[in-house]
């Protein structure tokens, strides 16, 4: 028995000896190891994406804070027409790390504190009224972030002129807008802070392929991001696919209305297929599957390939919803149902294809492989 | 040959292989169920959801809410008075029941290791194991045998067997061998594995894991039996199987199948390891015994015999099954389960269930993650007949909603082994209508290639 064991632990050495020496004499002939590298893939992820994206969200984010600061301050039609601006802008850049939903942004919901639409007007009149309220509760997630800004902006009366009047008599709406946008500041400052201190590195590092491995992490909130928050929600749900009714006032920026929200999906959409490609001699989720060789078998056809033709496709499609979202839900459903419908192409090879080439695990349950 | 028979079934041999496998059987089911527990998938995977996918015939078979971590309790209690071999009889008997229910309970937490766990469990119900090296013994000398019928240990050796042979079987088709799928997904995912990691980025060594795995699945049962190669066949059980559960999350198959090939030691090894495992807690020199021969009655002696005839001849054949259906296996998975088919595939899918109210014909997309654990929706995607099942819960939770006979439809969308995904079933079928039998399932879709082989 002893001796068995023994020699179990010689072979399984040797095994590894044997496995080692074969590296090194493959490590001259160019293989397609140097582009499999998921730690360079990561490190490109966070220097070059998420660590950026963050900083032009976070400058945003500033001048929004400062704007509106400045509108509760002194409520003017100028000071409203600032803030606005300046919440356009941040929204727009939003659309560009709305998808980084793990690590830090994952512990801290930072979905649920921004952008969970429609936004609930009636629970936030009653909040400003009763000047009681608590943006960790469950049922306080629509009545915050942009969505909320959206409302408090642009929704709480018919006109400019209204809406400035209602904040100047009311120091219940201004302390309202005001814990919003500390709310929101306070929520992403928490995620930033942690992508430039050490969780930079434990997401480098995680470099595996089991269920809580940064890019099973990455993939499995990228393609959630996709399919339940651009597809869905942005379209498939304010255009009824879900319900069978169209409900259009369900729509992104429903207060504001007009190019907006189009621009919003579309910006998101590009967002999504940028991440996929990265840069040219970049480490990517496309030289990252390319290198593995992922193909139709049937065709070989590339998969990434496959995949960006259909992102084009469902882009395309997209962008024939303007200029107006909320009218051409109203006017030309079956288009907004046809550009869903692309999309949910588009889920199925980065869902399907995509994730059972790349071999990562997306449950932490024992399976042995079917 | 009859005379050869009789004489086999006349051998007797040491009662000391059955008692090793029976104690480390105790103790790994124990631990199963401890690391289970810990890990908290008694609640993910039993109590949160609200749909469970039963077998075919054991619709029956559901958790029990919070009764449900009674019965994981009852299960590690059972395993851990088989392993002191106290109460044997009633243990075996209560581990066999608690663990088969538990695993009856939702067909997406089916593990082949579990079947092999199940089975092991419903032999030892009828094998002696409990007689030797057993609480039961020493609390009751006169029930202690040292012999026993040879084919008692056999029985362990053949099943055993089969898992390996069948498992090698399986291998033998041109997704596995000539296009060396999965293992070339899966393999460049493990890259960065110490040392050997960067060997996984070549599709040679992925050819070579999967000719050597098929090799050794077949071949190495043969080997532990013959003398001259047992210990080396052993080796490369351990090393093998410590590899895979390095490389893939199949928790504790293989520690399972490290254990469960020691029954294949010649019985003196076994004593000889027992003897120093009694010498741990009594200082006293084992008293040397005069062996004592467990004799049966004629009436159990045939009773036992052909019930573990007919239990083998099942084993032997149910793997088969899948011919009985007209095609590919590996697309329909009629016939796939209780097959050891283990690490063949990588598939996956995604489904999209539309409801249809047939008064008004008002269509509704389900989110299939509001009723069905991550794990529920995995397994589902890609197997026809949960699909079938979910279709008939979403049939029946529409229905008490006020859709007036609901119509149900599924767009499922499919990968196997690296082809790009492909429709799976029929959108126009019905599911609401169709009925969830053993039948073939003519509504999914044509697989529209070819996967050679067993």
């Amino acid at each position: 028995m002893k001796n068995t064991l023994l020699f179990a632990l010689l072979l399984f050495v040797t095994t590894i000896g044997i496995f080692s020496c074969q590296k090194e004499s493959s490590a001259d002939t160019p293989g397609p190891d140097t582009t499999l590298d998921r730690k360079a893939l990561l490190t490109q992820w966070a220097d070059s994406l998420v660590k950026p994206g963050y900083q032009r969200f976070n400058d945003k984010l500033v001048v929004l804070k400062a704007k509106t600061t400045a509108f509760t301050a002194a409520p003017t039609t100028a000071t409203l027409t600032a803030a606005r601006q300046a919440w356009q802008a941040a929204y727009q850049e939003w659309q560009k790390v709305e998808l980084y939903e793990f690590g830090p942004a994952e512990s801290v919901s930072l979905r649920n504190h921004f952008n969970i639409y429609p936004t609930d007007a009636a629970g936030i009149n009653s909040n400003i009224t009763s000047g009681a309220y608590n943006f960790e509760l469950a049922t306080a997630i629509p009545q915050q972030g942009f969505p909320a800004l959206d409302y408090l902006l642009n929704g709480v009366a018919s006109n400019d002129a209204a809406i400035v009047q209602q904040y100047v008599t009311s120091a219940n709406h201004r302390r309202y807008l005001t814990d919003v946008m500390a709310k929101m500041e306070q929520t992403f400052g928490t995620v930033y802070s942690q992508w430039n201190g050490s969780y930079r590195d434990t997401f480098v590092n995680n470099t595996g392929t089991d269920a809580s491995s940064s890019l099973s992490r990455v993939i499995n909130a990228y393609s959630l991001y996709y399919e339940r928050f651009l597809r869905a929600g942005k379209v498939g749900i304010p255009a009824g696919t879900m319900t069978g009714v169209a409900r259009p006032e369900k729509i992104e920026a429903y207060y504001f209305k007009g190019t907006l929200p189009l621009q919003l999906a579309t910006t998101a959409h590009a967002t999504v297929q940028q991440f996929f490609n990265g840069r040219t001699g970049r480490p990517s989720l496309k030289s990252y599957l390319d290198a593995l060789g992922a193909k139709d078998s049937r065709t070989g056809q590339s998969l990434t390939s496959i995949i960006n033709t259909q992102f084009g496709v469902s882009y395309q499609q997209l962008s024939t919803l303007g200029p107006d979202l909320y009218s051409t839900i109203t006017a030309r459903n079956a288009d907004a149902v046809a550009s869903y419908n692309e999309m949910q192409k588009a889920v199925r090879l980065i869902k399907v294809d995509m994730t059972s080439a790349l071999g990562i695990t997306v449950t932490y349950v024992d399976n042995d492989g079917d | 040959m009859q005379a050869g028979l009789r004489r086999y079934l006349q051998a007797y041999i040491s009662a000391a292989p059955l008692a090793t496998f029976r104690v480390a059987f105790g103790v790994l089911v124990l631990a199963s169920v401890a690391r289970f527990w810990a890990k908290g998938w008694i609640e993910e995977l039993y109590l949160r959801p609200t749909f469970f996918f039963s077998y075919y015939g054991f619709e029956w078979v559901k958790p029990l809410g919070n009764y449900t971590y009674g019965l994981f309790i009852v299960c590690g209690l059972c395993a851990l008075l088989v392993a002191l071999g106290w109460w044997y009889r009633t243990a075996a008997l209560g581990l066999f029941v608690s663990f088969t229910y538990i695993e009856l309970m939702d067909k997406s937490t089916y593990l082949n290791h579990y079947y092999f766990v199940s089975l092991a469990a419903f032999l030892l119900v009828l094998l002696p194991a409990g007689r030797f090296f057993s609480v039961d013994a020493h609390r009751n000398p006169a029930r202690w045998r040292s012999q026993v019928p040879r084919w008692t240990v056999d029985a362990l050796r053949l099943l055993v067997g089969i898992v390996y042979c069948y498992a090698g079987l399986a291998k033998l088709n041109s997704d596995w061998l000539l296009h060396a799928m999965p293992l070339r997904i899966w393999l460049p995912a493990k890259n960065d594995l110490w040392l050997v990691g960067p060997l996984f980025n070549h599709p040679w060594v992925a050819y070579a894991f999967s000719w050597f795995g098929a090799f050794y699945d077949l071949t190495v049962p043969f080997f532990l039996l013959y003398r001259p190669t047992r210990i080396w066949a052993y080796a490369t059980v351990v090393v093998f199987h410590v590899l895979t559960a390095v490389l893939f999350p199949i928790g504790m198959f293989p520690y399972v199948m490290i254990v469960a090939a020691l029954v294949f030691f010649p019985a003196e090894t076994h004593e000889r390891v027992q003897a120093r495992v009694q010498r741990w807690w009594s200082k006293r020199p084992a008293t040397p015994r005069t062996s004592q021969p467990l004799v049966y009655a004629p009436r159990t002696r045939q009773l036992l015999l052909l019930t573990l005839g007919v239990f083998f001849v099942v084993q032997l054949l149910l793997p088969f099954r899948y011919l009985l259906y007209p095609r590919e296996l590996f697309w329909t998975e009629e016939g796939y389960r209780f097959s050891w088919r283990v690490m063949l595939m990588e598939k996956m899918g995604q489904v999209q269930f539309k409801v249809v109210d047939s008064a008004t014909g008002r269509a509704r997309l389900v989110n299939n993650y509001e009723h069905l654990s991550v794990l529920q929706e995995k397994m589902m995607s890609t197997q026809p007949d949960m699909l079938v099942q979910f279709a008939h819960y979403l049939r029946d939770y529409y229905a008490r909603r006020g859709v007036r006979n609901p119509k149900v439809y599924a767009d499922a969308y499919v990968s196997l082994n690296g082809r790009l995904g492909k429709s799976f079933i029929d959108p126009t079928v019905d599911l609401a209508q169709v009925t969830d039998d053993l039948r073939a399932k003519p509504w999914i879709l044509p697989f529209d290639d070819e996967i050679t082989g067993l």
